[in-house]
């Protein structure tokens, strides 16, 4: 056992080296740091706005404006293109550079090549993604001088933050089985990308059963923060309600397919073949 | 030192008149891009919703036809207008985008990867005349999916409409064809300049669905954020959308736009600064271009 796990360990040491702060991955840190500067430049000038005498918004409404950002941004574009980015790129990237058969060729077996893999990526998008969730909260309402500080220390501000993270973690272990598969196993990693976006932002629109087959619906049960009524569309009636999912089903059950995903991948890796000429 | 005989000999033959030159590239990259049946499939599954738009003009003209399906009312419903034609350019749009995020990116890259850009450049061919031959791979077979049928189905129903429609809604031709070709030539120089900077294809086309919906929610966040209404500039169907209601119904319009490029009416954005962050766009995609489509590369 300490052997496999050192061998994994030896996997993530190397893709580290790889994946973190690569030319590559530039606009995966851009994704990160987006969220970032607009929350900054949100305090500069509210900060500005109370410095002249005018009146700004409550508490209140920065966590709205947060679970807005957190909710549209984070969970269906920056989190989501950001684990195309780095997870489709685990096996793809050495393929186009043809150094995948170092890999093969190791005495190391396949399926701790894809966990250790997998583990690595999870680590740099947790850390990029997770970074950019609790920097972007603390900015948002950082206007608000020592009552900001108080809603962390005193009030419900640690416990939200916490579920930020938490729900920023679950999506980087849900998608990143989705494309860390993906990346395997399919030569164009932008066309299964593509579908799971379409099916994940179809999610208000179908039925409540497939609802259920989304890693966003089981992510949306777990914010702490409800977002207010939006203005309709024109489809809004298309929408369909479905009740949330309690937390204590919503983690073990994302946990249990995102695992499948994944076991699924390492033993299919087993038979894998490489083809550079492709 | 060895002298050896000299074997080689200039061209002699037939050389292509410099204005077609050009077409070489297309003809070549549509052959390639014949072999793809993923592509064959998607491209013939495209044309789905002009056929239904069709059917939907011939049955709103054929009330028998109607009484026998029993459905006056779906008629009362879909009215052929400009909100129709946006809807039907709308949803043929965003397949085009999708055509274009899947062969956009490997038109340039290959060429710029292998090194191969000096042997078109060799020749008696142009950097121009390079971007030229690229581009009107995806403008013709964007054309086809967008203003093509659109203007053909605005001509089926003056044919059945009679009475002048067509001079009277004549706003709504030149809407499709202007609206489809602000997109079509957008989306052909974003392709051909994320190709010439990503060398990895996937990541080419991942890129380009990032512009259009990462920087779209991006875009809304800024909204959101900041209390404002000009974070929908960084809104690519929002810009497009804008222009399109314009070259549709004029300034007095007050729909929403087509699908997939809807306006909010409370956040609307000017229309000159849309087609200023248009023209910024697409200069940012030809200087991209300009740096890269080069007959020699400085390797560092």
């Amino acid at each position: 056992m300490n052997s496999v796990l050192h061998q994994i360990a030896a996997v993530i040491r190397l893709e580290l080296k790889k994946t973190f702060f690569t030319r590559r991955g530039w606009w995966v840190y851009m994704l990160a740091l987006a969220p970032v500067g607009l929350t900054l430049l949100h305090t500069v000038t509210m900060s500005r706005f109370q410095a002249y005498g005018r009146r700004g918004h409550s508490l209140y409404t920065d966590t709205e404006i947060f679970a807005f950002l957190f909710q549209t941004y984070f969970l269906r574009l920056g989190i989501f293109f950001g684990c195309v980015g780095i997870f489709s790129n685990l096996f793809r990237a050495e393929m186009l550079e043809k150094t995948l058969h170092y890999y093969f060729l190791a005495p190391i077996r396949r399926e701790w090549l894809v966990i250790g893999k997998y583990l690595s990526g999870l680590l740099v998008a947790v850390v990029v993604f997770g970074v950019s969730v609790g920097l972007s909260m603390y900015l948002v309402g950082r206007h608000q001088g020592a009552a900001w500080s108080s809603f962390f220390s005193n009030g419900p501000g640690m416990g939200q933050l916490a579920q930020y993270l938490l729900i920023a973690l679950l999506a980087c272990i849900g998608y990143g089985a989705v494309f860390v598969f993906a990346g395997l196993f399919v030569r164009n990693p932008m066309i299964p990308a593509a579908v799971v976006w379409v099916w994940e932002n179809l999610n208000p629109f179908l039925p409540s059963f497939l609802k259920k087959l989304s890693v966003i619906f089981y992510l949306k049960s777990l914010a702490p923060v409800t977002l207010p009524v939006r203005t309709p569309t024109p489809i809004s009636f298309l929408m369909v309600d479905t009740e949330p999912v309690p937390a204590h089903y919503a983690v073990p059950g994302l946990l249990l397919v995102a695992l499948a995903i994944l076991i699924y991948a390492a033993i299919a890796a087993r038979r894998a073949e490489i083809s550079y000429s492709e | 030192m060895a002298v050896y005989k000299k074997t080689y000999r200039p061209y002699e033959g037939g050389v292509t008149a410099g204005w077609k030159r050009f077409l070489t590239i297309p003809r070549y990259a549509l052959e390639d891009l014949q072999r793809s049946r993923f592509l064959n499939i998607f491209y013939i599954a495209s044309f789905a919703y002009p056929v239904i738009a069709a059917i939907v003009i011939y049955l709103e003209h054929n009330l028998a036809a109607l009484q026998g399906l029993s459905a006056e009312k779906i008629a009362a419903v879909v009215s052929i207008d400009s909100g129709f034609f946006m809807s039907f350019l709308g949803w043929q749009s965003m397949l085009a985008l999708f055509l274009a995020a899947f062969i956009g990116p490997g038109l340039v890259s290959p060429d710029l990867a292998n090194n191969a850009l000096s042997l078109y450049l060799a020749r008696p061919f142009s950097r121009t005349e390079y971007v030229l031959g690229k581009l009107s791979v995806l403008l013709l077979l964007m054309s086809l999916m967008t203003w093509v049928p659109g203007l053909l189905l605005f001509s089926y129903q003056g044919y059945l409409e009679g009475q002048g429609w067509m001079a009277a809604n004549a706003r709504i031709a030149a809407g499709l064809f202007f609206g489809a070709w602000i997109w079509i030539l957008l989306l052909s120089l974003l392709a051909l300049a994320l190709s010439a900077w990503v060398k990895w294809k996937p990541a080419a086309g991942a890129l380009m669905f990032g512009i259009f919906f990462v920087a779209a929610g991006f875009g809304q966040a800024i909204n959101q954020v900041e209390d404002t209404k000009w974070g929908l500039l960084l809104s690519v169907p929002s810009v497009i959308g804008t222009l399109w209601v314009w070259l549709f119904e004029g300034n007095r319009s007050q729909s929403t736009g087509g699908v997939f490029f809807r306006l909010d009416r409370s956040a609307v954005i000017p229309v000159e600064d849309c087609w200023a962050t248009l023209a910024a766009l697409c200069l940012i995609c030809l200087y991209m271009l300009a740096r890269k489509i080069r007959g020699a590369e400085v390797v560092k």
